[in-house]
């Protein structure tokens, strides 16, 4: 890598160490329960929005109601969505005349952007009108995001409280919105605005280029949409390119910023965890666990861009320096070169949000791998607004069990008793992504249905198909754009993928907490297994190693690492 | 499971539902648009360059230097390739999303990709030309061939040789120099024989604009200093120092040109 390169790097760490602490305190403050920061302008709105819902936000419900509004919820927005995708051509505020979406082409996008995986079948210019986008889509990746922060708080109540309820969805859901989603989203998009990104309403101008052609510019509602889709970990662009568009991404500054705004929620959201149960050394245990799968994948494929494509003649100069980047530029911008783009582009693989300033489908086998680990290790690197917790405590809890067959003692975590009924659950979450990954993406693989789809021959397209259902089951929503995905049997499976990879874990790291909710707390004691240590730590490194490395190895071997050694 | 809890959830959830479209999907955005437009009113209307009160295009969207037939204009900087639409088209972005060994990008490597040509991986390239010993051939309509069908037929120059897809790397390489007067071996910078990420890229980088400057020099009768220093003029550093990479924005460097010849 270029110091340039490590220079960026270190930026990110730097950044995100001060700022995602901070966070993470008024997050805890937020959301303790109480007198909370900002009560006098916030409070008013919270009072009208529970007023108007007529729920009352102080009453505590069980884990299956609780899981049953998140399903009610998810159920309804999915309908509106869908109706709101099919209807486009017929409603107003369609400047650029969008047509309605065909059924199946709905059905996906709505549940993509539902589940928040924001996987994008659809065409970004031409598919979708401003109404739809920003009515439809903008308000499902604030909701997505709501509701995953919700579920989070939900889940720590129930792992560490002492209380058989595990809280109220309505007022987890409006608190988050309130308190953290809105106004930070309208402080990112006015940054991001400064440095050239649009927003405005004024659709596609024309220009006469001095060449004496013309060049459609397009406008829109960028901004606002690129704000809450990095903070909401969503990942859904205004733009087909996303993030590689110069109108949402303008400036290497914008590249760093997006890549922040994707990354310190998350991890506040760890610090929260911490400080809510009153263990901040927990929280710290797990930040550094993500972290070091964070810099693990990113530094991998910032590495394998800066080298190149090794395939390509002698005379190409990929050697980076002051007055080029060098390096593997396929598919990616000059202004963030082959380092800023891996860095953000696989910065993001890590969370839901999977969003990208450069085409995979066109990176190195090396660089496209750490894609993969990013999402196939379950996207706990740092994992989305609120999975990412959920996520990791699910996966600690599994350490914790096994580490308490090793030595022989009871498990426990946060003092609670880790038993049979939990482990169910458990394993049974920990299985759930990889079974659908790898059934639907082996049966796309022998029907031409799925086999018609694929852009790029031999092994990178069969990584091509296993990428799109690793990526929407675990709803990250990234693409190696080659495959063709718009069909029947894509906008289909993928769909499902996506509804199981979102409403699965949800309900059963719920029914984990509900579980675990009002259990007797133990005292400490010497032979208490220490869950913050740096053994533990390691520990835990091991088994999310061996369960996400261990279930998908054969589909890397016959994918990026064979392509890689053919080449 | 709970039919009546159900029932109710639905009930909140619809209310939820419209109070956030309202407030989320109307209010915010206007909100944020208000707020950009009044602060920041250049930018959030696409950084729009005008030229004799005309819309010329916007300094962060790229757009082609070509003729009518699409050939390069010589007195002009050339941008990168663009896989949006024909080229630089602004309603539909793209990349070309092609592997790194796929045929398509990096021409016929013998033991890579050349399982393609006849469903047996050869030790040579048979399409091979002087110039270029990654030629993919193309048939007599120009489409490149990577999987022939029994009789395919190929298009084939007067000398005989074979017609290389133009759009391939090495291709890409040989036209470069060839365009820039170049020597048959000299370095090409990366970036200006592959195509961007967003078929948009307003940019190019330093080195690539000094491989082009003696030919928009000679095109233009002006003296090569003076191109060389208006491409230092119009290079942008990076940003603090060290965020993103150093780089020259074609249609600002082409305007600039315009204006002192």
């Amino acid at each position: 890598m270029t110091v340039s390169g490590w220079e960026q790097l270190l930026f990110i760490v730097a950044v995100t160490a001060v700022a995602a602490p901070l966070l993470g305190r008024y997050l805890a403050a937020t959301f303790r329960g109480g007198k909370a920061p900002g009560d006098r302008v916030f409070l008013p709105v919270e009072r009208l929005v529970y007023r108007t819902l007529g729920v009352d936000p102080d009453s505590s419900w069980t884990w299956r109601s609780y899981a049953l509004a998140v399903l009610a919820f998810g159920l309804l927005s999915t309908l509106l969505l869908y109706a709101i995708l099919r209807l486009q051509g017929v409603l107003p505020g369609n400047p650029t005349h969008a047509p309605g979406m065909p059924p199946l082409l709905s059905f996906n996008t709505a549940v993509s952007f539902i589940t928040g995986t924001n996987w994008q079948a659809y065409e970004g210019e031409t598919q979708a009108g401003y109404l739809a986008d920003t009515v439809g889509l903008v308000v499902a990746q604030f909701t997505a995001a709501g509701v995953g922060l919700a579920v989070a708080l939900a889940v720590i109540r129930g792992i560490a409280g002492k209380s058989r309820t595990i809280g109220n969805f309505w007022s987890d859901l409006t608190r988050s919105l309130v308190r953290v989603f809105v106004p930070l989203s309208v402080i990112g998009a006015l940054v991001m605005v400064s440095q050239g990104a649009v927003q405005n309403l004024t659709g596609f101008r024309t220009a006469a280029t001095l060449a004496g052609g013309t060049q459609k510019i397009p406008g829109g509602l960028v901004a606002s949409m690129e704000a809450i889709k990095l903070l909401g970990t969503n990942g859904g662009s205004y733009y087909g390119v996303g993030g590689a568009h110069p109108f949402e991404n303008p400036t290497g500054f914008t590249n760093m910023f997006d890549l922040l705004f994707v990354i310190v929620l998350p991890f506040a959201i760890i610090f929260m965890f911490g400080r809510l149960i009153g263990r901040p050394r927990q929280g710290y245990a797990l930040v550094a666990v993500m972290a070091i799968i964070f810099l693990a994948h990113t530094v991998l494929s910032m590495q394998a861009e800066h080298h190149g494509n090794h395939l390509l003649p002698a005379s190409v100069s990929q050697a980076a320096s002051g007055a080029s980047p060098g390096g593997n530029m396929e598919g990616k911008e000059t202004r963030f070169g082959p380092e800023g783009s891996a860095l953000m582009t696989i910065g993001t693989m890590g969370t839901t949000a999977g969003a990208t300033d450069s085409a995979l489908d066109s990176y190195t086998p090396v660089g496209g791998t750490g894609a993969f680990i990013g999402i196939l290790l379950g996207e706990i690197s740092p994992g989305g607004d609120g999975g990412g917790l959920y996520s990791i405590l699910v996966l600690a809890l599994l350490a914790v069990f096994v580490a308490g067959l090793m030595v022989g003692r009871t498990p426990e975590f946060l003092g609670k008793k880790i038993q049979a009924p939990q482990m169910k659950l458990v394993v049974t979450y920990v299985l759930t992504i990889p079974t659908t990954v790898l059934i639907f993406a082996g049966i796309s693989l022998v029907i031409p249905a799925g086999i018609s789809s694929i852009l790029n021959p031999g092994l990178h397209g069969l990584s091509e198909v296993t990428y799109a259902y690793a990526s929407v089951a675990n709803n990250n929503g990234s693409a190696f754009a080659g495959l063709a995905a718009n069909t029947l049997w894509y906008n289909v499976t993928l769909g499902l993928a996506m509804l199981i990879g979102r409403f699965a874990p949800i309900v059963l790291s719920l029914a984990i907490a509900g579980s675990l909710a009002g259990t007797r707390v133990h005292a400490r004691t010497k032979a208490t297994l220490d869950t913050a240590g740096p053994t533990f730590m390691a520990f835990l490194l091991g088994v999310i190693v061996i369960v996400g490395g261990l279930i998908y190895f054969p589909i890397l071997i016959l994918g990026p690492i064979g392509e890689r050694i053919i080449g | 499971m709970r039919p009546a809890l159900f029932g109710r959830h639905m009930i909140t959830s619809l209310v939820m539902l419209a109070v956030v479209t309202v407030v989320l999907g109307f209010g915010y955005p206007l909100v944020v648009t208000g707020l950009a437009q009044l602060v920041f009113h250049r930018q959030a209307d696409g950084s729009l360059i005008y030229r004799n009160g005309k819309l010329a295009g916007s300094e962060l969207l790229g757009q082609e230097f070509t003729d009518s037939k699409g050939n390069p204009l010589p007195q002009y900087f050339q941008p990168r390739p663009s896989a949006a639409g024909a080229g630089y088209d602004g309603s539909s972005s793209g990349a070309t999303n092609l592997g790194p060994s796929n045929p398509l990008l990096i021409g016929f490597v013998p033991g890579v990709n050349t399982v393609g040509l006849n469903g047996q991986p050869s030790a040579t390239n048979p399409f091979a030309t002087k110039a270029d010993p990654a030629c993919v051939p193309v048939s007599p309509q120009g489409t490149p061939v990577t999987s022939p069908s029994p009789g395919q037929k190929y298009a084939k120059t007067a000398g005989g040789s074979y017609v290389c897809d133009p759009n391939t790397i090495p291709e890409r390489a040989i036209a470069y120099r060839a365009f820039n007067q170049m020597a048959a071996n000299a370095p090409v910078p990366v970036e200006a024989v592959t195509a961007s990420g967003s078929g948009l890229d307003p940019d190019i980088s330093v080195q690539n604009a000094l491989d082009q400057a003696p030919r928009v020099a000679r095109a233009r009768h002006l003296p090569v200093q003076q191109v060389i220093a208006l491409v230092h003029r119009h290079t942008q550093g990076r940003q603090w120092g060290f965020i993103g990479e150093p780089s020259v924005n074609v249609l600002e460097l082409n305007l600039a040109l315009d204006g002192s010849s």
